[in-house]
């Protein structure tokens, strides 16, 4: 099964959000008044071009590898994700193009997240 | 709106305190009664960031009320971040502007060395968005980290100007004797030596070790009284002239241009509005270094050099004490230590002490006007401070 | 015929090559050299490592006195097939290793004490005693413990050491980590770092004699800190005294 990121899409402006939020930052438009669905939900773009990036080593506790890289996506869509690498030397501009996984496990939980490797 | 003045200051060691994170926090408190000749304030607000969850204390404000036998004064404590000293300051400012207290006392005190530095950095982290960066193990440091490197390839700024930021303000640490490092450093020890990358490894590419301030415990104190209250104390009359905060969006990623710290401009220009100064005017300055490349940032964010001339600048020496504003005197978070909740009140301590002129051997010379940035959050969350002189 | 004690006493030690000397550049850009020294010299350090045995913190005064013994131990012949090594900068003496072979081909790391905190000064020695096993002495492996949890960060978490939980380590009997020839060739360059031949006046300056450390781990200003901090909350007073006095004795 494929999983995507979604992006909260405003009903009265059209204005994509990632991550969600309660109010629409274009127009003010709050989401409570959509009586009967609250947001339209997108799917947002797997591809993008890499903004910058980072290598992170030292990690939170629950990581057991030597390192993480991360990295902010300029999406075609013209949004933006932040996410996990999967890319041995990235650079700044690449294309890249994610997939959504699990990405941390806190006890019990599994958060999924989007994973980017080079396109 | 009535004026604020800052009448009695204390701070303790920023280093590894192993002690009860109340009495930390009070020892300044004592050191600022004592040095304000007070008894009582109206009004205890202290900053802290991680108590419930590293030293398993909530309510702290109550615990150090206690300590400091000020009952039945009232106490808050004041959450934001790493911008949790300047908000207390500020929450002060306004107790005493608006008329409802004369004396308040504003303690800032974080113990983050009772947990491991891992859990410490963690505990941090949940600073960012809980859905959006958290889950994917993004710390401060890759935050910092990613910024760096969209500063660098824009503005054309170095892992050199990195190091000189971190050998300038450990060299400006050496003569304060609270300051959590006391190690000099050398651009050939971690830049330029075949053994750099091993003295200085990375920790968030470009980001390496002597860019990263360290996990610090310690505690300040500033004392803020109304005009009345101040001129009793006999203390010099240092005005807390302009305050000033500014928020942005909570995922970095969703800012219009990352590399702008709209918080910082925003809360900067606030700060001089209200004060009535001009960056230009600025004698000396504290900015939030926990990161080297945001003592840079914050310092053209905040209106002292153009965007994208800070580096600049630095390289010209203008922010050694001695150049044309030293920024950092005190060492910075990168030398002086970054206990989060004391943060902003040991920025505030370090330039009441300048504009009284007793910061001994690294005093900025005739400094009458000086000015704080704390950072909240990844630069969601700035409070930013202006103080002068007053004859 | 006469017994001679002291020869049944002594082991008798397998032949070792010696470390050659390597200097190393600190963040504070100033130069470290590790060098090997001999029993003869044993007794120009044991006072400072003595003085780390009331430092009650970062587990120093378990770590120094156990060194103490194997320091003495090394003097007396008392122990067999252990060496030194030490560092020093500017001739101060910054942090002295040791450890011994278990085997020809088996190492057995003993201690790793620095007397100048920061600057990655107990790493850079301890990765000397590494690359003297490893490059040297040729062995397979080296066996390993920390004492201290900042140990336990730089050997076990940075060079990713293994389990050989099986082996009693010879300090107390704890399970070993092991560091094999292939985890060392991965931390070539990176953790293991320094350069040969050191020039002459720099040796000559470290041989001329072990200087005193000039900034030595300190006891905390209260040893009785943790323990009060656990049973007693009102000790603010005699904190401030005592932070008084530091301040005016510097």
């Amino acid at each position: 099964m494929e999983f995507n990121i979604y992006g909260y899409k405003c009903k009265k402006c059209g204005q994509v959000h990632y991550p969600f939020r309660t109010t629409c930052k274009k127009c003010g438009h709050f989401i409570f008044e959509d009586k009967a669905e609250k947001y339209e939900l997108v799917p947002l773009s797997k591809k993008g071009k890499l903004l910058t990036w980072t290598r992170l080593r030292s990690l939170p506790g629950d990581f057991e590898v030597p390192e993480l890289l991360f990295g902010i996506v300029q999406l075609d869509d013209g949004n933006r994700l932040t996410g996990q690498l999967d890319i041995a030397a990235p650079k700044t501009g690449m294309k890249v193009a994610g997939v959504v996984r699990v990405v941390r496990r806190e006890g019990y939980n599994e958060h999924k997240g989007i994973v980017f490797e080079s396109a | 709106m009535r004026e604020v003045f800052c009448v009695g200051i204390g701070i303790t060691s920023f280093t590894r305190l192993e002690y009860p994170l109340a009495e930390i926090a009070a020892y300044p408190g004592m050191m600022a009664l004592k040095d304000s000749g007070l008894s009582k304030v109206d009004q205890l607000y202290v900053a802290n960031m991680g108590a419930g969850r590293t030293n398993h204390q909530t309510g702290l404000a109550s615990a150090v009320l206690d300590q400091l036998s000020l009952a039945p004064a009232w106490a808050e404590t004041i959450e934001n971040g790493p911008a949790s000293g300047a908000s207390a300051i500020k929450t002060g400012f306004m107790a005493i502007a608006s008329g409802m207290c004369d004396t308040v006392m504003v303690i800032g005190a974080e113990r983050m060395r009772e947990v491991n530095d891992l859990e410490a950095t963690e505990c941090v982290a949940t600073l960012t968005h809980p859905q959006a960066e958290w889950i994917y193990g993004i710390t401060l440091p890759s935050m910092a980290g990613m910024f760096a490197r969209m500063y660098m390839d824009k503005y054309g700024v170095t892992p050199r100007h990195l190091g000189m930021v971190a050998v300038k303000n450990h060299d400006n640490a050496m003569d304060n004797f609270y300051a959590h490092l006391h190690e000099r450093i050398t651009l050939e020890g971690i830049i330029d030596s075949p053994e750099a990358a091993t003295n200085n490894p990375i920790v968030a590419d470009p980001l390496r070790f002597y860019d990263c301030c360290p996990v610090s415990d310690g505690a300040a104190c500033v004392i803020l009284a109304s005009g009345d209250a101040a001129k009793k104390t006999g203390k010099p009359r240092i005005r807390l002239a302009g305050v000033g905060q500014a928020t942005d969006t909570l995922a970095v990623h969703d800012r219009k241009d990352p590399t702008d710290l709209l918080s910082t401009r925003g809360a900067a220009a606030q700060a001089f509005k209200m004060a009535g100064l001009k960056p230009s005017q600025i004698d000396v300055a504290e900015l939030h270094d926990a990161f080297t490349i945001l003592e840079i940032a914050n310092s053209e964010e905040a209106g002292f050099f153009k965007k994208g001339e800070g580096h600049i600048a630095l390289e010209k020496g203008e922010t050694r004490i001695g150049g044309s504003l030293p920024i950092n005197p005190s060492g910075g978070l990168k030398a002086k230590g970054h206990p989060v909740g004391a943060t902003g009140v040991g920025q505030a301590h370090e330039i009441v002490l300048q504009l009284r002129g007793e910061a001994e051997k690294r005093q900025v010379k005739g400094a009458k006007r000086g000015f704080t940035c704390n950072f909240g959050g990844f630069g969601n969350n700035v409070v930013c401070l202006a103080f002068t002189k007053e004859k | 015929m006469p017994v001679d004690v002291e020869k049944a006493l002594r082991p008798v030690d397998n032949p070792m090559p010696p470390f050659p000397p390597k200097y190393v550049t600190l963040a504070s850009g100033q130069h470290m050299v590790i060098r090997q020294i001999d029993r003869s010299d044993v007794p120009e350090i044991l006072p400072h490592i003595h003085r780390l045995m009331a430092v009650e913190r970062d587990y120093y005064d378990v770590v120094a006195a156990r060194a103490m013994g194997e320091l003495m131990a090394y003097y007396y012949h008392r122990v067999q097939d252990e060496y030194v090594l030490v560092a020093q900068i500017d001739g101060e003496l910054a942090a002295v290793v040791n450890g011994r072979l278990l085997s020809p081909e088996i190492g057995m790391s003993y201690h790793t004490i620095s007397l100048r905190r920061g600057m990655r000064v107990g790493a850079h020695a301890f990765a000397a005693k590494m690359e003297y096993h490893i490059d040297i002495m040729k062995q397979k492996e080296v066996l390993i413990v920390a004492e201290s949890p900042i140990g336990f960060r730089r050997w076990m978490i940075e060079y990713k050491l293994e389990k050989r939980f099986h082996i009693p380590h010879e300090l107390g009997g704890p399970p070993s980590w092991s560091l094999t020839k292939e985890i060392f060739d991965r931390a070539r360059g990176s953790l293991v770092v320094g350069r040969r031949p050191v020039p002459e006046k720099l040796l000559a300056q470290a041989k001329k004699g072990i200087l005193p450390p000039s900034d030595p781990p300190k006891p905390p200003v209260d040893l009785l800190a943790a323990t009060r901090a656990k049973y007693d909350s009102t000790g603010t007073a005699l904190m401030g005294q005592r932070w008084n006095l530091d301040r005016r004795n510097k």
